[in-house]
């Protein structure tokens, strides 16, 4: 437990005196966030114009970082409940973890709404006039529900040790050998509830796209499964990145047997994430018809493929790689660099589908949609390739921020270690 | 990247299975249906009926709703008395009120600080710009005269009393007025030639009652908007329509057949058409022995016209000789009127021999014999060869143009502005009469280009007690004299030193723009009236800010449509503009105020007087009151539907029929035998071997070496503009994307290393222009296309496409003269380039 | 200051009269058709419904497409350059997708078949500019730009952050008066008028002249139908 106290005075106890990285870290995430909220402010004041969307690209940076969060947040859940539903008992020691990582991300995910919409002001309509035909509520409802599902397993799994600490986070309840007996039979039923939750959560993001007849390229069946199972390779990868960081701070402890363990795990959802996106490019691509534009061929060979190769070699093939074999990742350093790249691949995964998805209207003809905008010559376009401009990356960042501290304060001060008994 | 054009319409078989559907997507919806009215229109002020009046002579009657002040829509009144006309306007005219409240709009008056062409002026107040314009021009006027001063305005069927301004204190002041028609080009020079008239245009309405289009170099889809859906009206009959034009037009989009035609070649293509039908026996040969000069004999000596005078001693001037081929014998027909002598057939072939009064004998030929051996040697083959359309096409098009009844032919602004485009104009106007289709709805020779005809006698308001400006045509200001220049013109003595421009853009959209910004040496005052900051005003000494036409009050008609409307003020003049007659009273006033009273007329008055001028019994204006016109557009007393030649060819009055403003005896001048003339005897068709329908080669090629200067450039008309008038406006430039594109053949462009937005100069030797390629096959080979009117600010380089085209005068349209209906038009689309490219798309 | 007054109001009785709507059934379902033959690519449509609607620059409810390589380029796919136009605005789909996804039912169908948008409650997500296989919506991305300001039109402006689209000009037909851009067709392309009679001019020229729909294959009913090009007579 040295560590432990080492870590203290390098810290909170340092703070009181100077400020340490940790006051660094949250000063510099603090600062982010400043910036952000002012140019998210900057953004409500101006209108959406000051990113770089536009009518042909209306969806981008901001939506896309809501679906890639909402996929994050999958990892932990799943992960948490397989533990206990498949007596997956290696899991334990990162369990907690886990479950704190999906319910940041899931919380950053609807944050990310916020920034996109156009009245964020307005968002209570949703509440107030609900679509019940619009997945965008069905996503709202279980995002919300996702959001309490796993804030609720966060507290079951640490509130005995917030009990026994006399945190007020127990809300009240101690730390009794009857109790952790309720929390576990809890654990039992909510495990059942968040694994399907967590499926439902990135199916239901999926039919966001996947519903869309106008969309070709996303209008098809595999848009959910492919959701899920790119869910599982990035929260995954991120519960692994995030507990070799927080186990190098000293804050949680297992040997690099898990590590290697969930990497030959991320390698199994790699392959399937890797079959889906066969089986989709595959499908598409057979008929040689092109259909809406040809987004397929857009992605294997026009504009689109440096990402969409990208994703293939550098998100799923390399990763999968570096995975398969027990040698190599035997090595905690091995499957961290896989995790990372899987990440940034899904990211890719993400950008592609978007962009892709709405690179040309879908009568394509001349001169195309109106852009919404005044630009130098004509106010119509065919296609556009869409940067997201200085503003989107800065209110991102902001975001990300406030999910790191979040994080960061939550491993700071939440018992992510189980205790032994 | 390639676009996969699928076509995306399907059959509309579904409809059944509606409402099934619409139903499950409504039926989750239990909640949040409470929304607000958004039904209800925003309120106006006012809504005023005026009419719309840029230089496309349309004349569509507008709605200006006025709502604070400002004009906030502009919608066709579409209340026409009949039915077929409405809406009538295009997407120009409604959004007209974005240059009304425009960024260019000239709010104040403006006097020069910096160089000419700088565009450096200071505001200035009304009385100091018409104290020093008044000064300048007294001082020009005591020096050189006042005929030195021109006037050059749009063309006035736009405004009767604005324009009519113009030329009243043109009178008053001894201003020279330039022209517009014949300096736009738009002059049909075959029409005059051949029938004595300026022009003879079907009303718009009687397309539909063809059975036969044939548009010659004419693309109303995108230049004549209001008015094309006639020509639908005809094919939703059954009609067909063939197009001839080098470019795939928007026309030719919709068109039964395209025919590609080399540009400068239509004279070829319809006389290989009247060759065909003759050989085909498909021709009216009546109709031309009737109505034309067809069976008057010719002397083969001296190449005129046997008249009694030659055979009788003391015989008539005015009566000509035909050979009846009945009795073998000379007969003879008088000018009074049309036909032929009951019982008699005239020969329209062979050579005779004829004893004169001298004794002497010489030999004859009808008319026609000369005619008819011209077109011998237009086989099919060899206008193949000239025009690039196959033998068998215009075989083809020949007989299907003279078995269907009626046809019609509408040549624009495409086959008329050539050099020799009279001589098209005379091969069509050839191929109606003896196809029986003169005078006949619709069927026709009908030339829409630049409508001008004035159709009521503005003689009382231009002419203060009969004072006439002098007309000069505007060529002449650009070119100086000709050597061939008529002696009836009234070229100053001392050439020009002062310009007024009004309601035009000149230093832009002038023939050989270069050559007439070198006149700028010699002027002493340039002034230019307009709303708008065009590249002509920055060459201005002083600017006078115009009120648009929905600021002021006028009189409009045009030939397309038979109803006088009248402009009405929907708003006070914005900013400090004025009236044009507003300004020239006041000038007037500081320059001659003893002649300063004829001014004091206020618009509703110059109404009164042109209404009152042709109100006599079948006058133009018979009944009509201005009340009337308040309310809303009135037929003018014209037969319906508006054809020419009605009384020629109905009752057998002679050629030609009055042009307004010209009075008859001028234009029947044109005509000696007053009937409709494919044989001109006057001495210079005889020296430059015109005196029957022909063809030749393009004028420029003698300029620019085609062998060096390979490609033609044709500058038509814009669908987006009319000229250079709504170049700025913000709503189209929207839409085009505001960049002037050259249209080039693949095969022109890949033998030059030109791709599709590739920055290229156009040049030849008379100036250059810098702009964008389009790489197209809508592009004739040999042919580039950049459509006239693009903003000098709008190219890369250059003042325009005019920096390339010409002036040059036939000396043909200077056998006679009556202002813009016998002088010199313009033949912008006779020009030779080349093209180069300048730097590579994506660069610029 | 004088009060104003309904432009419709102030029309002349023959404007009025042929701007009028056909007398509709007792429960009217309002359809176009547009005569793809007569099309000529002007644009008057579009510009009026900017004029008409304060629809601002960067922004259009109804545009044209080129059936072509380019605006007003043809194409010469099939050997020889072929041209056509197709006016494209809001298709009032019967099945419309863009009320499905919106969250807040800010666009909806009205009982008369027209899709409307309530900009008093949309959100701004833009779910619907997905949803809408045409691309015939415009988000408000920022403050207007207008031409040097001009405000134009009979109806308010759209608030800054939401979705806006051609209404069918739903404050014309309250008083009895075609949508602008029928009005203002000079080439007399578009027709106006009730579906549910099956006597109307629309329903009869469906009929007759096979009116067909805009992606069809898509199930999106359209309340809008095109007539097919005539079949050209070759010299």
């Amino acid at each position: 437990m040295t560590a432990h106290v080492d870590v203290d005075r390098r810290t909170l106890g340092g703070a009181r005196r100077r400020i340490g990285p940790f006051g660094l870290w949250i000063g510099f995430l603090l600062l982010v966030m400043a910036v952000a909220f002012g140019t998210w402010i900057y953004q409500v004041s101006n209108g959406l114009g000051v990113t770089n969307l536009r009518n042909t690209v209306m969806w981008g940076q901001y939506i896309l970082f809501f679906m890639f969060f909402v996929g994050l947040s999958a990892g932990g859940l799943i992960v948490a409940s397989s533990g206990r539903l498949f007596g997956a008992t290696r899991f334990s020691p990162i369990v907690r973890l886990a479950v704190v990582e999906a319910t940041v991300a899931v919380m950053l995910a609807a944050i990310f709404l916020f920034p996109d919409i156009g009245r964020p002001e307005r968002l209570w309509h949703i509440f107030r006039y609900p679509n019940l035909t619009s997945p965008m509520v069905w996503d709202f409802t279980i995002v919300a529900a996702y959001f309490a599902l796993s804030a609720a397993y966060v507290w079951l799994y640490t509130r005995a040790d917030l009990a026994a600490a006399g945190s007020p986070l127990a809300l009240g309840t101690a730390d009794t050998p009857e109790s952790r007996a309720r929390d576990d039979r809890w654990k039992g039923i909510l495990a059942w509830i968040a694994l399907p939750a967590a499926v439902l959560l990135h199916s239901i993001t999926a039919w966001i796209f996947g519903l869309q007849i106008s969309r070709g390229f996303w209008y098809t069946a595999i848009m959910a499964p492919m959701f899920v199972a790119s869910a599982l390779v990035s929260g995954l990868a991120l519960v692994i990145l995030l507990a070799l960081v927080v186990r190098r701070f000293g804050r949680l402890h297992f040997d690099d047997g898990l590590v290697s363990y969930l990497g030959a795990l991320l390698a199994v959802f790699i392959s399937v994430e890797a079959f889906f996106v066969l089986s989709e490019a595959l499908t598409a691509a057979y008929p040689g018809a092109p259909f809406e534009g040809d987004p397929i061929a857009r992605m294997l060979t026009g504009q689109f493929a440096p990402l969409f190769w990208f994703e293939v070699i550098v998100g799923l093939f390399v990763p999968f790689v570096l995975l398969a074999r027990r040698s190599w990742r035997a090595s905690p350093r091995v499957v961290a660099v896989a995790a990372g790249i899987a990440i940034i691949g899904i990211y890719v995964h993400r950008l592609n589908l978007v962009l892709n998805g709405l690179a040309i209207s879908p009568i394509g003809l001349p001169p195309g949609v109106s852009v919404g905008t005044v630009q130098d010559g004509s106010s119509f376009a065919m296609s556009n390739w869409y940067v997201p401009s200085l503003v989107e990356w800065i209110i991102v960042a902001g975001v990300l921020a406030f999910g790191a501290l979040v994080f960061t304060f939550a491993a700071r001060w939440l018992p992510l270690q189980p205790r032994q008994h | 990247m390639k676009l996969s054009r699928r076509r995306f319409l399907k059959g509309a078989a579904a409809v059944g299975a509606t409402t099934a559907a619409a139903a499950g997507g409504t039926a989750f919806v239990l909640l949040g249906r409470d929304h607000p009215d958004v039904a209800a229109s925003a309120g106006v002020d006012r809504v005023v009926r005026t009419t719309c009046s840029p230089n496309c002579t349309g004349s569509c009657g507008q709605l200006a709703f006025v709502r604070d002040e400002m004009v906030v829509k502009v919608q066709q009144a579409a209340d026409y008395p009949d039915a077929a006309y409405n809406p009538r306007g295009c997407m120009k005219g409604i959004s007209y009120h974005t240059l009304i409240h425009g960024a260019d709009r000239i709010l104040k008056p403006l006097i020069r600080t910096g160089e000419r062409g700088s565009g450096e002026f200071r505001e200035a107040s009304w009385d100091e710009v018409l104290e020093r314009v008044a000064g300048d021009m007294k001082r020009i006027g005591q020096r050189w005269g006042y005929d030195s001063i021109h006037v050059f305005g749009q063309v006035p069927g736009s405004g009767y009393i604005q324009k009519g301004a113009n030329y009243r204190a043109s009178a008053l002041l001894g201003l020279t007025h330039g022209t517009s028609f014949d300096f736009n080009g738009d002059l049909p020079m075959g029409m005059p030639i051949t029938f004595g008239v300026q022009n003879a245009e079907h009303e718009a309405k009687d397309w539909a009652n063809s059975r036969f289009l044939l548009l010659i170099g004419a693309n109303p889809v995108e230049t004549r908007i209001p008015d094309v859906h006639f020509l639908f009206d005809a094919l939703e009959k059954g009609a067909r329509m063939v197009v001839v034009d080098p470019n795939f037009s928007g026309t030719a989009s919709k068109a039964d057949a395209w025919l590609q035609i080399r540009p400068g070649t239509d004279a070829a293509l319809g006389l290989a058409m009247a060759r065909e039908i003759l050989a085909a026996d498909l021709g009216d040969l009546d109709f031309l022995r009737t109505y034309t000069d067809a069976p008057l004999l010719v002397r083969l000596d001296t190449g005129l016209r046997l008249r009694e005078r030659d055979v009788v001693a003391g015989g008539s001037e005015e009566r000509f000789a035909f050979r009846d081929e009945r009795s073998g014998e000379i007969g003879w027909v008088g000018t009074k009127r049309l036909g032929m002598p009951r019982g008699s057939r005239a020969a329209l072939g062979g050579t005779y021999r004829v004893r004169l009064a001298d004794g002497s004998r010489v030999e004859v030929a009808p008319g026609f014999e000369l005619v008819r051996r011209e077109l011998e040697t237009w086989t099919l083959d060899r206008a193949e060869q000239v025009t690039g359309i196959s033998a068998d096409r215009i075989e083809r098009l020949a007989r299907a143009y003279a078995t269907s009844k009626p046809a019609a032919i509408l040549m624009g602004g495409g086959s008329n502005h050539w050099f020799h485009g009279d001589l098209t104009g005379r091969a069509m106007g050839l191929l109606a009469a003896m196809t029986g289709n003169i005078g006949v709805s619709g069927g026709g020779f009908s030339v829409y280009v630049g409508q001008y005809k004035v159709r009521v006698n503005v003689g009382p308001w231009n002419n203060p007690d009969g004072a006439k400006a002098h007309i000069v045509p505007s060529i002449y200001f650009v070119r100086g004299r000709s050597e061939t220049m008529h002696p009836d013109v009234p070229y100053p003595e001392h050439g020009f030193h002062g310009l007024v421009v009004t309601f035009a853009n000149m230093f832009v959209q002038a023939p050989d723009v270069n050559r007439l910004h070198e006149t700028l040496r010699e002027l002493d005052l340039v002034v230019v009236v307009d709303h708008q900051m065009t590249e002509t005003v920055k060459w201005a000494d002083v600017v006078l800010p115009a009120a648009t036409w929905y600021e002021k009050t006028d009189l409009t008609a045009t030939p397309l449509h038979p109803f006088l409307q009248l402009q009405q003020a929907a708003i006070e003049p914005v900013g400090e503009s004025r009236t044009e007659l507003w300004m020239w009273r006041e000038l007037v006033k500081r320059i001659a105020p003893d002649r300063a009273a004829a001014m004091e007329v206020t618009e509703d008055e110059a109404i009164e007087m042109i209404l009152a001028a042709g109100g006599d019994r079948g006058g133009p204006t018979e009944g009509i009151t201005l009340a009337q016109l308040r309310d809303g557009p009135v037929r003018l007393n014209v037969p319906d539907p508006d054809i020419p030649f009605l009384a020629q060819i109905n009752d057998l009055e002679p050629f030609p029929p009055v042009s307004l403003p010209a009075p008859l005896e001028a234009t029947a001048a044109f005509l000696p035998t007053r009937r409709i003339e494919f044989y001109k005897e006057e001495e210079r068709f005889r020296e430059l071997g015109e005196t029957v329908p022909t063809y030749r080669d393009p004028h420029d090629d003698g300029v620019h070496d085609p062998s060096e200067w390979p490609l033609t450039l044709l500058t038509p008309h814009s669908k987006w503009r009319i000229h250079s008038t709504y170049g700025n406006n913000p709503w189209l430039a929207e839409i085009h994307g505001g960049r002037p594109k050259v249209l080039i053949h693949p095969d022109d462009a890949s033998a030059r290393g030109i791709e599709t937005d590739d920055l290229i100069e156009v040049y030849n030797t008379r100036g250059s222009i810098t702009a964008w390629a389009e790489v197209s096959p809508a592009a004739g080979v040999g042919a580039v296309t950049l459509p006239e009117g693009w903003w000098p600010r709008d190219f890369a380089a250059g003042k325009g496409v005019n920096e390339l085209t010409t002036s040059e005068v036939n000396p043909i349209h200077e056998v006679h003269f009556v202002a813009n209906m016998w002088s010199p038009s313009t033949g912008w689309k006779d020009c030779r380039c080349e093209v180069r490219r300048v730097e590579e798309a994506g660069r610029a | 200051m004088p009060e104003r007054r309904s432009p419709v109001d102030l029309l002349s009785p023959v404007s009025r009269a042929y701007g009028e709507l056909e007398p509709p059934s007792e429960h009217p379902r309002w359809g176009m058709v547009v005569d793809t033959e007569r099309c000529i690519g002007c644009w008057s449509c579009g510009v009026i419904c900017k004029s008409e609607n304060n629809v601002p620059l960067g922004m259009w409810w109804n545009r044209i497409l080129t059936e072509g390589d380019g605006l007003d380029v043809p194409t010469s796919e099939h050997g020889h350059p072929e041209m056509s136009w197709t006016p494209l605005a809001c298709q009032h789909c019967d099945n419309a997708p863009c009320t499905k996804v919106c969250p807040v039912q800010a666009t909806y169908i009205r009982e008369d078949g027209v899709v409307m948008m309530d900009n008093t409650r949309c959100i701004g997500c833009r779910y619907c500019m997905i949803a809408c296989p045409y691309g015939v919506r415009t988000f408000n991305w920022g403050a207007p730009d207008r031409p040097n300001g001009l405000e134009t039109g009979m109806v308010e402006a759209r608030p800054v952050g939401t979705v806006e689209k051609c209404t069918f000009c739903v404050h014309r037909l309250e008083e009895g008066q075609v949508p602008s851009c029928v009005w203002s067709c000079p080439a007399g392309a578009r027709i106006f008028g009730d579906l549910n009679d099956p006597d109307s001019r629309v329903s009869r020229l469906i009929r007759d002249r096979s009116g067909e729909m805009l992606l069809e294959e898509k199930g999106t009913l359209p309340k809008v139908r095109y007539l097919p090009a005539r079949r050209r007579q070759e010299l």
